[in-house]
């Protein structure tokens, strides 16, 4: 029995068959200090805590959770926007994580962002033009009339007509703005894109735009997307897997149908219950997961399983044991002691009973 | 004063115009637009950015910063009185007591460098004429209902030490202190993540039911009004684009940008190939097309709609939709249940 768990334990990154995974994060934990002046002592924000996650070639996987959850620094720890702390980050054999900052830059070709805020993330005295061509030219990969012709059709590419080409940033929308950021993070010709929360500052018309825009360039131009968002509607319907974290850690992992339909975990049931459905029948009939209070505070997270200070499921064994990730059904891991594989379904754990902590203790 | 409007309805609103000058041009935010309130019900406005859905919430409370806006017609009722007929002193003396108002950003509407007792006390000493003693003990008393842990210790706090979802509700108990006919909640839970926001909607819920209050739902997210409204306003460049009772305006929209709107929200149970997109940008209100403004982005459209102003079509008794070929989408709408 024991043995058993313990192999199914080993790694969440056995995931989508066969293909390879292009990124590979191993226990990845980003900290940062905090504080130190004002209030005298420094403290420690455990940002991202230990994240060990595989993304496939070709894939797009969700990274879902609430503000302070670790997501966004988790998208930039990956392209070294951040300091990781400690852990890997293996890509195309080597840890993005120990490069030297030289070595990183280069890798930054192939890997890039696209940023929530289409108003922040664009310098506004360069036009359009010079803002798409700027990658271009620090990559040395076209110049003259070639890198001119190389911006028009990026520039295609994602929707925008060239004639606005020597326009700055301020004339456009918020979506064609999120298109510019678009076009500016293709300019490459990356692999890999994180795209931190790309609908969120859009309106519902626009969002559904950008993400037919993002699904069309990943089948393209043969994309990897890590696509982080709090918008669980968006990340199931563009994503093939979804990552959920709490805290600093994954605590659901699985292909984003499985997830949205038979999510294992509480907070993952709660995150998804909480979500309003523009369906008026459906709103009066079904009942909703309230959590009580507010998600803790990354700078001294609870013990023990993070999550149980919220979870109407905790029970005494969780405020000690930290869950691991654990493949509760195929390819369908999440963090919890009162589950396992033999008994995946919370409801119909006996109360006070925690299947999953057996194999947790070996 | 006091006379009951002739329909017994809370919140009458005709006709109502604010306009704002602006150096692309005239903006007309809002335009002309009519709707009504019963008494403990909710009104959902759902619409874009631009749409003109803030601007009339403000307008009901008379705070369109003039200049650049203006309201330059229309009538607002609320029990019968005008209040874009009031004085200065008469419409302060009815704002936070008979109509409050929540925002998306808690922190614009509270003082950073007063106590939360101390700006919960203001309110009730203003409008009720409580005394000291009596209002901080109504204020503890409101921290309470709205659910803040630990209030009477909370109470002494500032703002920034309570996180995006306790502000929030520090906000309504500020808006409900003096039991108001009217809240109005402007995007209340935009800002806030969804297990908070799920919590958020309970309380305005539980709280509209103890209380009897109308309440106006301000929000671009059709799931937020589905579960919340009874009847629903959806705002497009300044017009009502369609008004109806919230479950016949989800299961048979009569207009093709409620249709659109409806049909580009994610559905995680549907696995279309591709998810439905308006095409095109919100419109610029300042050089608004001819005819619909809705034209150039709507499938339906036909040479009429870029020429002609749509009508507002009645298409049963409390359900108007602004197109040309209403009766037409009512009716394939209804052919196609649900989607």
């Amino acid at each position: 029995m024991g043995p058993q768990i313990q192999d199914m334990q080993a790694s969440p990154s056995h995931g989508t068959g066969s293909r390879e995974p292009l990124i590979s994060i191993r226990d990845l934990h980003v900290y940062f200090t905090l504080g130190g002046s004002l209030f005298g002592k420094t403290q420690i924000v455990k940002a991202v805590d230990g994240v060990t996650l595989d993304i496939y070639e070709g894939e797009t996987l969700g990274l879902v959770g609430e503000s302070g959850c670790g997501k966004s620094t988790l998208g930039r720890a990956i392209l070294r926007l951040m300091e990781p702390t400690s852990g890997e980050v293996l890509f195309q054999g080597k840890d993005l994580a120990h490069l030297s900052k030289s070595a990183m830059r280069e890798q930054r070709r192939n890997l890039q962002i696209i940023f929530q805020d289409p108003y922040a993330s664009l310098n506004p005295r360069m036009t359009v033009g010079q803002i798409i061509a700027e990658p271009i030219a620090t990559f040395h990969l076209a110049r003259g009339a070639d890198r001119q012709r190389r911006v028009q059709e990026l520039m295609e590419t994602v929707g925008l007509n060239r004639r606005f080409i020597k326009r700055y940033p301020h004339e456009f929308s918020g979506g064609q703005r999120q298109r510019i950021g678009i076009a500016r993070s293709l300019a490459v010709d990356p692999d890999f894109i994180v795209a931190d929360e790309p609908i969120s500052a859009l309106d519902v018309s626009i969002q559904a735009q950008i993400l037919n825009l993002l699904e069309r360039l990943r089948h393209e131009k043969n994309l990897t997307y890590l696509f982080i968002s709090h918008d669980l509607r968006a990340v199931q319907r563009i994503s093939d897997r979804v990552a959920v974290m709490y805290l600093g850690k994954i605590v659901e992992l699985s292909e984003s149908q499985r997830i949205y339909a038979e999510p294992l975990m509480p907070y993952t049931k709660a995150l998804i219950s909480a979500v309003p459905v523009p369906d008026p029948k459906i709103e009066a009939t079904r009942r909703r997961i309230v959590l009580q209070g507010d998600v803790p505070s990354p700078i001294n997270p609870p013990r023990g399983c993070r999550f149980h200070t919220r979870c109407p499921y905790a029970i005494e064994a969780c405020r000690d044991v930290e869950p691991a990730l654990v493949e509760i059904k195929p390819n369908h891991f999440a963090a919890c002691i009162r589950i396992s594989p033999e008994q995946p379904n919370i409801d119909r754990v006996a109360p006070g009973e925690a299947p999953g902590l057996r194999g947790q203790l070996d | 004063m006091n006379a009951m409007s002739s329909n017994g309805k809370l919140l009458s609103v005709r006709n109502l115009r604010t306009y704002f000058e602006t150096e692309d041009g005239l903006v007309k935010a809002v335009d002309g637009i009519e709707f009504e309130l019963g008494r403990g019900e909710t009104l959902g406005i759902v619409g874009e950015s631009g749409s003109g859905k803030s601007v009339t919430s403000l307008s009901l409370m008379r705070l369109i910063p003039d200049p650049p806006g203006k309201i330059v017609a229309g009538e607002v009722k609320l029990n019968g009185d005008d209040l874009l007929k009031l004085s200065p002193a008469e419409i302060r003396d009815i704002r936070g007591k008979r109509i409050a108002m929540i925002f998306q950003d808690p922190m614009t509407s509270l003082n950073p460098f007063m106590r939360i007792s101390k700006q919960l006390m203001e309110v009730t000493q203003l409008h009720l004429g409580h005394h000291r003693a009596q209002a901080y003990e109504h204020a503890i008393d409101m921290l309470e209902q709205v659910g803040i842990p630990d209030a009477r210790a909370r109470a002494d706090g500032y703002p920034h030490e309570l996180s995006g979802g306790m502000r929030q509700r520090v906000m309504i108990a500020m808006a409900l202190s003096c039991q108001p006919e009217l809240l109005i909640a402007d995007e209340p839970t935009t800002a806030l993540d969804v297990t908070i926001q799920a919590q958020i909607l309970e309380l305005i819920k539980r709280l509209k039911s103890d209380t009897g209050a109308s309440v106006i739902l301000i929000t671009h997210d059709l799931g937020v009004v589905a579960g919340m409204t009874d009847h629903i306003v959806v705002m497009y460049a300044g017009k009502i684009f369609e008004c109806a009772p919230t479950a016949e305006l989800f299961a048979q929209p009569g207009n093709p940008y409620t249709h659109a709107l409806l049909r580009s929200v994610p559905d995680p149970t549907a696995r279309e190939q591709k998810l439905y997109q308006i095409p095109g940008l919100p419109p610029d209100l300042a050089h608004l097309p001819m005819g619909c403004p809705f034209a150039p982005r709507c499938e339906r459209a036909e040479e009429l709609c870029h020429r002609e102003f749509p009508p507002f079509v009645k298409l049963t008794r409390e359900h108007y939709s602004l197109c040309h070929f209403a009766n037409e989408v009512y009716a394939q709408a209804n052919a196609k249940p649900g989607k």
